[in-house]
């Protein structure tokens, strides 16, 4: 119906991303509010799996568009399915996952939808009347709070993490197929493989301490520095991007969005800012602890505990006491 | 082939970021524009494909006149040819209808972008703007091989260790992820002599753009504000032997 709230459902290999139930949390609480239902919208082959997965998770009504040409479909093909899908549904907003994937479709969705697209997004919420979204600016160093009104319609792609899924409940939602000739949609690309990266040394996915280094080291040589640590630590040595980025560490120790999501019981950040794509990967950790000498980096918004310092203090003594606590227990 | 690479012109290294008393734009001394590093990649990937392939590299900001010195950079590095757009407006849809407006008056086989920009974080106007004239596109391109039937092959991430091979009919439009190439250094002298070369600007008119098109409308800016904190972080202070010491014990009681 005009004005309901939808949410594009992410899912590989007939798995449903944890995102997907966080968008429909945060559909549900703005559905509830604007007196509108919540539509889940899922595109693929062989969708049976996702729909009794989905069930319970909020929404009013799943759609399935299910089709063998949108299993390995193209960005300009999905983004196409999906507006033609949901263009005659008006939705006021289209809910969809700051990932990878949700960054290709975003633009391009809301082009053919001709709404607004909000990127980045880590709120949106009811606020005297209008939705407030709330998404990372300049570096991620401050909020925007942006003011959708009434008649204000949006793709809103939100990171991971902004929400938390709720209970599923006994609720059924009414499943409804739509079909669409996906053959006589123009595509000038298509996907050939996917592929799966091959894991390298070490899998710091399994890793109950991870001590991860950003840019803020400097320069290659002093990564040796947090390396130590991490091996007084009994734990493995991870980072940012940026430091994948310049070559000092192999792709396969990266941390975030394009990298590996970690949730050690520990995750030790040295000299890392923060960056939102690099807090997807690891907010989740049992105890994060940041060390920076920033003390507004991002990074602190979610540590647990903080050291605003010189880490070339800092670690060199941490090291130092985690040896000889190591020898003592010995 | 003929690669156009969209620059964008970012404020340089920016100490003093304030929120503005109006509390819903920011303050900075920020006179000085860079190319944003995302889009620096592109350029770097360009340079590469241009290198194998020949052809000619067109670098293309939008902004003011201040944004020249970020296409004189790229100049400097080795684009051939570098367009100004006249528009100063940073939202997605404007700048995107702009950008494809702009992309209409060149010649091109392939346009390269970065994946965001540092300051509206947004990642949105390179594929925008392929939708509107309806270019295929990827995004978080990590690798690309130029086919010889007018197809290239671009390995795109999808996160978490996972890739798509995607084929994509020239022209196309890519948004390059940082690292593809390692950045370059560019002489100084380089750079003075880059200044020399000419740049060729559009105004919106030019460029047909009119009315609605070129407004910012159906949203509002409401506020500008640090971050909002879930939680209170614990602070340690003390010199650097009791951070050591607290932290262990820390972490020997999370294990």
């Amino acid at each position: 119906m005009a004005g309901d709230i939808l949410v594009l459902v992410e899912h590989v290999d007939g798995k449903i991303d944890s995102i997907t139930f966080q968008l429909l949390a945060a559909g549900r609480h703005l559905a509830d509010h604007l007196e509108v239902n919540l539509v889940a919208l899922a595109t693929g082959h062989q969708l049976n799996g996702v729909s009794t997965a989905l069930q319970g998770h909020g929404m009013d009504k799943i759609v399935l568009v299910e089709s063998p040409a949108l299993g390995l479909a193209a960005g300009e093909v999905q983004a196409r399915v999906i507006a033609q899908v949901a263009r005659p549904m008006e939705p006021r907003f289209v809910l969809v996952g700051y990932s990878l994937a949700g960054m290709e479709l975003t633009p391009a969705i809301a082009v053919h939808l001709g709404m607004n697209a909000l990127t980045n997004c880590v709120n949106v919420k009811l606020e005297n009347g209008a939705v407030i979204v709330t998404r990372p600016i300049f570096d991620s160093t401050v909020h925007a709070h942006v003011a959708l009104d009434d008649n204000d319609s949006a793709v809103i792609a939100l990171q991971k993490g902004s929400f938390t899924a709720i209970e599923p409940s006994a609720k059924q939602a009414a499943i409804e197929s739509v079909s669409v000739d996906v053959a006589s949609i123009p595509a000038r690309s298509r996907v050939l493989a996917i592929s799966e990266e091959p894991a390298g040394d070490v899998d710091i996915t399994k890793a109950e301490i991870v001590v991860s280094v950003g840019r803020g080291i400097g320069t290659e040589e002093k990564i040796s520095v947090i390396a130590e640590l991490a091996e007084a630590l009994g734990g493995v040595l991870a980072c940012s991007r940026p430091v994948v980025d310049v070559g000092w560490l192999p792709r396969e120790r990266q941390v975030g969005a394009s990298g590996r999501t970690v949730t050690p019981k520990v995750y030790v950040a040295c000299g890392i800012s923060g960056a939102i794509q690099h807090l997807t990967g690891m907010r989740d950790s049992h105890r994060i602890i940041a060390i920076n000498k920033d003390p507004n980096a991002p990074i602190f918004g979610v540590a647990h505990i903080g050291v605003v310092g010189d880490l070339f203090e800092i670690v060199p003594a941490l090291t130092k006491a985690a040896r000889e606590a190591k020898a003592e227990s010995k | 082939m003929n690669i156009v690479v969209c620059c964008k012109s970012v404020p340089g290294l920016v100490m003093d970021l304030k929120i503005a008393a109006d509390g819903k734009s920011l303050q900075y001394q920020g006179q000085l524009l860079a190319i944003n590093e995302c889009d620096e990649y592109a350029l770097e990937e360009a340079l590469v494909l241009k290198k194998a392939q020949g052809g000619q590299i067109t670098a293309i900001s939008m902004g003011s006149i201040k944004s020249q010195d970020v296409l004189y950079y790229a100049l400097a590095k080795g684009a051939d040819k570098a367009v100004r757009v006249d528009c100063d407006n940073h939202d997605p849809r404007v700048a995107s209808a702009a950008l494809a407006a702009a992309l209409k008056k060149l010649q091109f086989d392939l346009v390269l972008t970065g994946t965001q920009a540092r300051d509206t974080l947004s990642g949105q106007v390179g594929i925008a703007a392929a939708s509107q004239l309806g270019l295929p596109f990827a995004y978080a391109v990590v690798g690309v091989d130029v086919m010889d039937d007018g197809t290239i092959k671009a390995r795109k991430e999808l996160g978490g260790g996972r890739y798509a091979d995607v084929e994509l009919q020239l022209p196309a439009l890519l948004c390059i992820q940082t690292g593809i190439q390692p950045l370059t250094f560019v002489p100084p002298a380089r750079r003075i002599r880059a200044r020399q070369q000419p740049v060729s600007s559009y105004s919106l008119a030019d460029l047909g753009l009119q009315g609605n098109q070129l407004a910012a409308e159906g949203y509002r800016i409401v506020a500008v504000k640090p971050p909002e904190r879930t939680h209170q972080v614990e602070l340690l202070q003390g010199s650097a032997l009791d951070i050591a010491d607290a932290l262990l014990n820390k972490i020997q009681e999370s294990r």
